[in-house]
């Protein structure tokens, strides 16, 4: 989008750390997830532990990123490219964090559920492969983010269509499976909670897109329907 | 170069400028009051200003940005005939006010000059007293009574949140005012004969932060009554009072929209670099 | 890692480069110092000369109310001295309108063309052409043509030193003028001949007088011009159509006559002029100190 440096060099540079600080963040936030959703079908127990803690490190980013953003706008007063990509990247770091909180709560749900020795999450696969979706619609937003490229955004948004569906029939066999057998009735509350947390996942990937697109157009596209989106983006 | 540069023009040009239906619903009515059309201008044989096309709306405040040398002063002051005073400048082109071209007019220049006022860089004031600096500009059109002149003198320098600073010492001089006094009391001067158009050049450059602040928080008042056209090489200044901003380098104009857009989303790379200090 | 410090001792006062350029300094001072002394010098003899010899005269009230006396008798200066003042003020009435005028031209309309550029120099040049050329000139068509030598003429005569020297200052106080203050008041739709007198003479008003001053205390010592043009007149006159007396001309006269009393009232005169020039650059500078 934009090859030529700031003047200022020290901007630059400002600017460079804070975008590679949210490439990893979101790389943990990543790892959070696939960890969180492996510990659910597996059940590990250090694993499960060891998402937990590293939620703190998570939320250890998203204070120092989003002062990094507060150093650039008091200092640089940004304008236009600039403006749009702190403000972005403030809320970016907002979704990004919620992600790693949802990867924690996974977790925490996965360790109740194996601790009552359920094997319910086996017999639930749709729920895995919903949450693998989830980790590639993350995956590529903050591909997007990187390479700053806006149609790549706007696949992510597509993606979020199918997590809902995934959604939508795993609870429907879980109610199916807790009208049958209502002695199933407490893991499988906690297995929608899951689902529950991939849904959220893929939305707040969703979000990132968006960001993304408006970086790269300027454009606000939040609250806007996918078909809307397309005409946009193609009018440019 | 040339190619991209006179492509840049040609989209400028030919970009409707700011007559858009979305535009005028936006920023409230959009009403010309200076249309300039095809403004070339030369400094004896450089060519300062290359084919300017643009329209200043009524009662708002329209900023011209960009670089050093860039032309935006030179194009602030053809509109009162500023450079009608040194023979080495001339002006071709149209820039027409209510219906007369100020160019090519046949009426006395001063009478323009009474209807767009201008404040420079450097607060100039006359060599007199406070009262008589404001009603200097008063007496050359009108023949005021006492009474009558001492309330306009003291309407102007309210206006120009002076008033309590000087009314005690009307009589002191001018020149012995601090700078940021003195350029209100420029502005004060500028407004008293009640022009239709006030024309800043730079004028809080010369300024310490809180004059400038009261100087910007006078031209949001003043633009309910006035049109007012603001020169700033301050960027942040021109995305804080003006409502439309024109973006000139070496003499085109590059960008001019509602300043949110500019500084916002500019449709132009070169501006965009420049507001953002991709500059070089 | 710290910067490399500076070598020990380069800025030091026992630098040998240090002290020889001290020496330097230090010889030039003293000369300029000799230079003054020796100008100071000359300056304070003739001043010291001039109150000396001239003192006496000048502390007899008998000067100022007796006109000038035959050869051998008592008398004072008074109608010199009045003859002076009618002609300078004359000459100054004359000369200073048409030097301001000329010179607002040049500052305010002459910025392009020739004609400003030339005036200028010819200017310069009258501004330095000795006066006794001024004086032969009044004198061939003014003086010849009438017939008789008159105080019209004096004044007139001083009148053309005193234009140069104005056009001069005026020029030049008017160019002090910043720009800014004049497009200041053309902004306001001021017509230009307004903007020159409300404005720009009122910015470089003292700048003005002050040339006029100087002019005044140039031609009150003008000797050359009026001896070809005034003369001379023994008695009290204020008939500007006839010889008038003048301070000048009389010291010419009488300082190079062998008789006393007329000598010493030749030094009075003398000190007389020098004084009212020192007075007079003495409120030049007090007025033109006051702009700020």
């Amino acid at each position: 989008m934009v090859t030529t440096e700031h003047i200022s060099k020290q901007f630059d540079t400002d600017l460079d750390t804070t975008r590679t600080r949210v490439l990893q963040m979101g790389g943990l936030v990543e790892s959070q997830i696939l960890a969180a959703i492996k510990a659910f079908a597996a059940g590990e127990a250090a694993v499960i532990e060891q998402v937990i803690e590293n939620d703190a490190r998570v939320n250890g980013y998203e204070v120092a990123i989003d002062g990094a953003c507060n150093h650039i706008v008091v200092k640089r007063q940004p304008a236009a490219n600039d403006l749009r990509l702190v403000m972005a990247i403030s809320k970016i770091v907002t979704d990004l964090e919620r992600m790693g909180d949802e990867a924690k709560k996974i977790a925490g749900m996965a360790k109740r559920i194996h601790n009552s020795h359920s094997s319910l999450a086996q017999k639930f696969p749709s729920i895995r492969h919903a949450g693998e979706i989830a980790v590639r619609m993350l995956r590529h937003a903050l591909d997007a983010f990187a390479r700053l490229d806006a149609a790549s955004a706007a696949e992510v948004l597509k993606a979020d269509s199918d997590i809902d569906n995934e959604f939508k029939s795993v609870l429907r066999q879980l109610i199916t499976y807790m009208m049958e057998d209502p002695r199933t009735i407490t893991p499988a509350v906690e297995m929608v909670w899951v689902a529950k947390a991939i849904e959220r996942i893929g939305d707040h990937s969703k979000n990132v897109a968006e960001q993304v697109i408006y970086i790269v157009k300027g454009t606000d596209v939040r609250h806007t329907s996918f078909a809307d989106i397309e005409r946009e983006l193609a009018q440019e | 170069m040339n190619a991209t540069d006179s492509n840049t023009a040609a989209r400028a040009a030919s970009r409707p400028m700011l007559h858009t239906a979305v535009r005028a619903a936006e920023q409230g009515e959009f009403k010309p009051k200076l249309k300039i059309n095809g403004l070339n201008f030369y400094y004896g044989s450089f060519h300062a200003l290359k084919n300017i096309t643009m329209e200043i709306p009524e009662r708002k405040v329209t900023a011209f940005i960009g670089p050093s040398g860039c032309g935006k002063s030179t194009l602030l002051r053809t509109f009162n005939r500023m450079y009608s005073l040194y023979p080495e400048q001339r002006a071709e082109g149209e820039i027409v006010m209510d219906g007369e071209d100020l160019l090519t007019t046949r009426r006395d220049v001063s009478l323009i000059r009474a209807k767009i006022g201008m404040v420079f860089q450097k607060p100039t004031p006359f060599p007199m007293s406070i009262y008589d600096n404001i009603a200097f500009g008063v007496r050359l059109f009108e023949d005021l009574s006492r009474r009558e002149m001492d309330d306009r003198v003291e309407w102007a320098l309210a206006r120009a949140a002076l008033w309590n600073e000087v009314k005690d010492k009307l009589a002191q001089s001018g020149q012995s005012l601090s700078g940021g006094q003195q350029q209100r009391l420029c502005i004060a001067r500028g407004i008293a004969i009640k022009p239709e158009v006030l024309l800043l050049d730079e004028p809080c450059s010369a300024l310490d932060p809180i004059s400038t602040a009261k100087v910007e928080e006078l031209i949001h008042e003043l633009k309910t009554d006035y049109t007012v056209v603001i020169v700033t090489h301050n960027m942040q200044q021109a995305a804080r009072v003006s409502d439309y901003t024109a973006y000139m380098y070496l003499g085109e104009l590059i960008e001019y929209d509602v300043t949110d857009t500019i500084f916002i989303k500019p449709k132009e790379a070169q501006t965009e670099d420049y507001i953002t200090g991709r500059f070089g | 890692m710290s910067a490399v410090p500076a070598p020990v001792g380069v800025i030091d006062s026992r630098n040998p480069l240090y002290r020889s350029r001290r020496r330097v300094n230090y010889f030039l001072l003293a000369i300029s110092a000799l230079a003054l002394s020796f100008g100071l010098f000359w300056l304070i003899w003739i001043l010291g000369t001039l109150l000396y010899e001239g003192g006496n005269a000048l502390a007899r009230a008998t000067l100022y109310y007796q006109m000038t006396p035959p050869p051998g008798s008592d008398g004072g200066l008074a109608n010199a001295i009045a003859g002076s003042l009618i002609m300078v003020v004359v000459g100054t009435i004359l000369g200073a309108p048409v030097g301001i005028l000329a010179g607002t031209y040049l500052a305010e309309y002459g910025r392009k063309g020739w004609l400003a550029g030339a005036t200028r120099f010819l200017n310069d040049v009258l501004l330095s052409a000795p006066s006794i050329v001024i004086g032969l000139f009044v004198y061939s068509i003014y003086v010849a043509r009438v017939g008789h030598f008159s105080a019209w003429a004096g004044a007139i005569a001083l009148s053309l030193i005193v234009i140069p020297v104005v056009v001069r200052t005026t020029d030049d106080m008017l160019k002090l003028v910043p720009n800014s203050l004049r497009e200041a008041a053309m902004a306001l739709g001021c017509p230009v001949w307004k903007m020159i007198t409300l404005i720009t003479y009122r910015a470089a008003r003292t700048g003005i007088l002050t040339g006029i001053l100087l002019a005044v205390a140039r031609i009150s010592g003008e000797t050359a011009p009026l001896l070809f043009t005034a003369l001379n007149n023994q008695f009290w006159s204020t008939n500007m159509n006839a010889p008038m007396a003048n301070l000048p001309v009389v010291i010419f006269q009488f300082a190079m006559s062998p008789y006393e009393d007329w000598r010493r009232l030749a030094w009075g005169g003398a000190a007389l002029i020098t004084l009212a020039v020192l007075v007079l650059n003495i409120i030049a500078r007090a007025l033109f100190r006051k702009t700020d």
